[in-house]
């Protein structure tokens, strides 16, 4: 009854190297999933191997694959790796970690250690107690880490089995999980040590944990996207797997451009975990044919609507992967619309570096979610005019620039107002506060029935918004972000800004700037926003800025951003200034 | 998790708030009678612009008539008002009524309402601002008109997860019991007060809150307060929370920052007139 399925690989979604979303789509629907006949295409030169295949290949003794640039073989387990952008790590999700075995496990951990966050993007666990490693009586040692882009890894010390070692879900009902895998894919049912249920695929163990907050997240979209098993006639496996009740997300298919005759279907497993299953001499796809796929599948987006009917904004997002596009095209991107992936990691490495100082890069991957989200590849954020640039200002701004009074630099400041406001804790202003930071990027959007509630973890502001109409402030009150007035403009949230005090600048804008901000769900993980400032006093025609949020409900909250309670570098600042003022009346007094 | 009040536990219920209140007996017999407006779930709609009216932000217990800062002349005194702690004491422990006493001394200079410092929980209830109460799909959000206050109470939760750290609005986790919002809050910094009087907790505090419609216009506010580091016992504070009912009531953008830099910062200004 039971037929034998191999367990042949894990998909990694190495966002460091993200791409465009619709890629990444077309790279679920059709995987560069290669089963074991692997050797038949070579054309890419070693010194193309990607960071991720390096990494694995340092730390987890797996090996690259001849002609592969895109995989490593970790004994006979497949680990792929693919461009896309992710939505957070393994954890969380049907498939929490997966785990390899280290015959010294310590020495391992010694190792890691001493690599460091700096070296490698590694991070190590710590237990409760703040150990590393614990030592599980009957069982092994165990010990976590997690990859560079956000994969859960355990490091087991099992002398029986060493090597990859299992894979670990997360289950609503473990029991009924572990039946499935064994059932539907053929799977032994065994007892690892005699001390936990799993299901055995050749030497590979499959486990699972209860998970008791609520569900596990999907696996699709995030870094351990799915996994594969190889079985020797697809046809038939599928044909039991219907008997079964399986739910397929793609039915056996040889797609275009496949590199051999063998097919590949995905099937939904308990939990949200996605599951390739290819046949005996599946090979992949070319590549490029991928783009070209993307056109074929892309199924249109569907808006989710609140219980109430409106369309669905709420939850935590981000704009991580949208810090450093800079506002207007650069001259060294002319004739481009899209950085590459690594030109995009890049550019966001040279921002950070310049905007946030010295801070050291464990502080930099931690906070701006380098392992979680990768850099946008977007050009420039004004997308009107089209040509990228802000619109020419006018004669009175450019009069008024020219006759302004110097800015007064920090080490003379004379009171807080001339440190500017943000410094202040105060705000960043109407269009400035939505911009990416340089940290503390959360965006929340929560709703009830008519109004939307958008916060924002910087500073800590938060805007409500009437989705109806309704009597604004009278022209005698105006606020720093002034008297926002929304509607829904089919599935994009429109919010109109008035009332405006005019005490903060963007860019020069004056106090006669309107704000027009739309927000619109572009997929299950983006949120568009677009931006259009019309300011005649300033600029000579009005201009709009685009960038997406990305959404990341699992890792991230925001958290309570007490600017001004801990604004020690005001006080700083200012005594640092009274000090020079001293130093330099003294020296004043010396000379007469 | 939406749990609807069984008709065993009314009784329970009444009988615990005329206990503990005698003076609120018109109160617990509106709990009884009112059923207030559902949402889409069916949960009670607390949805709405509410505010407090009373005295407990300058004190939570009975207080005189007292002079504020002379140059404000009556602006500036303090009104005075009677007590919403039930039962009238708050227990502080020998030491912590000591600190109690040096804040109300030192309360000009310390109070963080003064230096425009978020303010903690309960009192952001009944500071003499509105606040709204948004009710999203699974989690409901809290914005004060103070100090960009605000809350997000977590619907969505089994049990209360661990606060990932400090802070002085807390971590907020919420659940229906029958008509009352009940809000377990906690993960305080301890920094905040209770009122302008110089009550404060530390940061082992602990409130459990009761939001409970009792008209279409009013909700019955009710905290627990806990800190075994500070109070003998647990202690409760209860008032009614009212609706602003003008038709165009907002809670209206208030950034108090700048009004507190000269007592932060006025000793590092540079003076003009030098």
């Amino acid at each position: 009854m039971k037929r034998r399925t191999t367990f042949t690989k894990i998909f990694i979604n190495t966002a460091k190297f993200g791409s465009r979303l619709c890629i990444f789509l077309s790279c679920l629907l059709f995987p560069f999933a290669v089963g074991a006949a692997t050797s038949h295409h070579i054309h890419i030169a070693l010194s193309n191997i990607s960071e991720a295949v390096s990494w694995y290949e340092e730390h987890l003794n797996c090996e690259v694959i001849a002609g592969r640039t895109d995989a490593v073989n970790c004994d006979n387990t497949e680990i792929e790796f693919f461009l896309g952008q992710t939505v957070g790590g393994s954890q969380g999700t049907g498939i929490d970690h997966i785990a390899f075995s280290i015959p010294n496990l310590d020495a391992k951990m010694t190792e890691l250690e001493s690599v460091g966050v700096r070296g490698t993007g590694v991070r190590l666990l710590r237990f409760e107690d703040g150990s590393l490693v614990r030592d599980i009586p009957g069982l092994f040692k165990i010990a976590f880490i997690t990859d560079p882009w956000g994969t859960k890894i355990e490091l087991v010390q099992d002398e029986d089995l060493l090597g990859f070692h299992h894979i670990h879900l997360n289950s609503t009902d473990p029991t009924a999980a572990l039946d499935w895998y064994s059932q539907v894919l053929g799977g032994e049912p065994a007892s690892l040590k005699g001390m936990l249920d799993g299901v055995l695929f050749d030497n590979i163990w499959l486990l699972a944990t209860e998970y008791t907050d609520g569900r596990p997240g999907i696996t699709q979209g995030r870094t351990i996207d799915h996994i594969g098993f190889e079985v020797a006639d697809l046809d038939e496996a599928a044909e039991q797997m219907n008997r079964l009740a399986v739910e397929f997300r793609q039915e056996p298919m040889v797609p275009d451009n496949a590199r051999s005759s063998a097919k590949q279907a995905f099937i939904l497993g308990p939990d949200g975990v996605m599951i390739a299953v290819v046949e005996s001499g599946w090979a992949g796809i070319e590549g490029e044919i991928l783009a070209a796929g993307s056109t074929e599948s892309t199924e249109l987006y569907v808006v989710p609507r609140t219980p109430w009917g409106e369309p669905d904004l709420q939850g935590i997002w981000t704009a991580d992967a949208a810090h450093g596009i800079p506002l207007q095209r650069g001259i060294d991107v002319a004739g481009t619309n899209e950085l590459t992936p690594e030109e995009a990691a890049a550019r966001r490495e040279r921002g950070t570096l310049s905007s946030i100082w010295g801070y050291d890069r464990e502080w930099r991957d931690t906070t701006l979610g380098y392992v979680k989200s990768a850099p946008s590849t977007q050009v420039a954020m004004v997308i009107d005019p089209p040509n990228g640039q802000l619109p020419e200002t006018t004669a009175e701004y450019k009069a008024a620039v020219a006759n302004a009074p110097p800015r007064i630099p920090p080490q003379r400041a004379r009171t807080p107002v001339d440190l500017g406001t943000y410094v202040r804790c105060i705000t960043r202003g109407p269009v400035g506060m939505m911009m990416p930071s340089i940290y503390n990027n959360g965006l929340q959007i929560l709703q009830s029935p008519g109004n939307v509630a958008i916060q924002k973890e910087m500073i800590h502001e938060t805007r409500i918004i009437s989705t109806e109409p309704r009597e604004g402030f009278g022209e005698g009150l105006k606020t720093w972000l002034g008297d926002s007035h929304g509607r829904w403009e089919g599935d994009t949230l429109v919010i109109e800004v008035r009332n405006l005090n005019g005490r903060t600048s963007y860019l020069g804008s004056s106090e006669e700037m309107k704000l027009t901000q739309r927000f619109t769900r572009t997929g299950p993980t983006t949120l568009e926003y677009q931006f259009t400032v019309e300011d005649p006093a300033v600029w000579t025609e009005p201009w709009t800025g685009m960038f997406n949020f990305i959404r990341d409900d699992s890792q991230y909250e925001l958290v309570e951003y007490a600017c001004h309670e801990g604004n020690y570098g005001m006080t700083n600042t200012l005594s640092a200034a009274r000090t020079i003022d001293a130093r330099q009346a003294e020296a004043a007094a010396n000379e007469e | 998790m939406v749990t609807q009040l069984k008709p065993t536990i009314i009784l329970p219920i009444l009988v615990f708030l005329t206990t503990l209140a005698a003076g609120n007996s018109i109160i617990a017999q509106e709990i009884g009678n009112y059923e207030p407006e559902k949402t889409w779930d069916g949960n009670p709609d607390l949805n709405g612009i509410w505010q407090a009216i009373g005295t407990a932000h300058w004190d939570l217990q009975d207080h005189e008539a007292s002079a504020g800062l002379p140059v404000m002349g009556a602006i500036g005194s303090v009104p005075p008002g009677q007590g919403v702690v039930v039962g009238g004491e708050i227990p502080y422990q020998e030491g912590a009524l000591r600190k109690k006493q040096e804040n109300w001394t030192n309360r000009l200079a310390a109070d963080p309402e003064t230096k425009c410092y978020l303010p903690g929980v309960p009192r952001a209830t009944y500071l003499p601002h509105p606040f709204q109460v948004l009710q999203g799909t699974d989690k409901i959000m809290i914005v004060y008109g103070f100090a960009e206050a605000n809350r997000t109470i977590h619907m969505d939760k089994e049990n209360p997860e661990p606060p990932p750290l400090d802070t002085w609005m807390g971590r907020s986790h919420g659940s229906w019991e029958g008509n009352t919002l009940v809000v377990d809050a906690q993960g305080f910094n301890g920094e905040a007060w209770f009122d302008r009087a110089g009550n404060f907790a530390s940061s082992a505090l602990r409130v459990t809150e009761r939001y409970t419609p009792i008209s279409p216009d009013a909700l019955l506010y009710e905290a627990t307060i806990e800190d075994p580091t500070v109070f003998t016992r647990p202690w409760q504070i209860r008032m009614p929370i009212y609706r602003r009912l003008e038709t165009n009531a907002r809670v209206v953008e208030y950034k108090c920052v700048e009004f507190s830099e000269e007592i932060l910062y006025g000793h590092l200004m540079k003076k003009e007139e030098e």
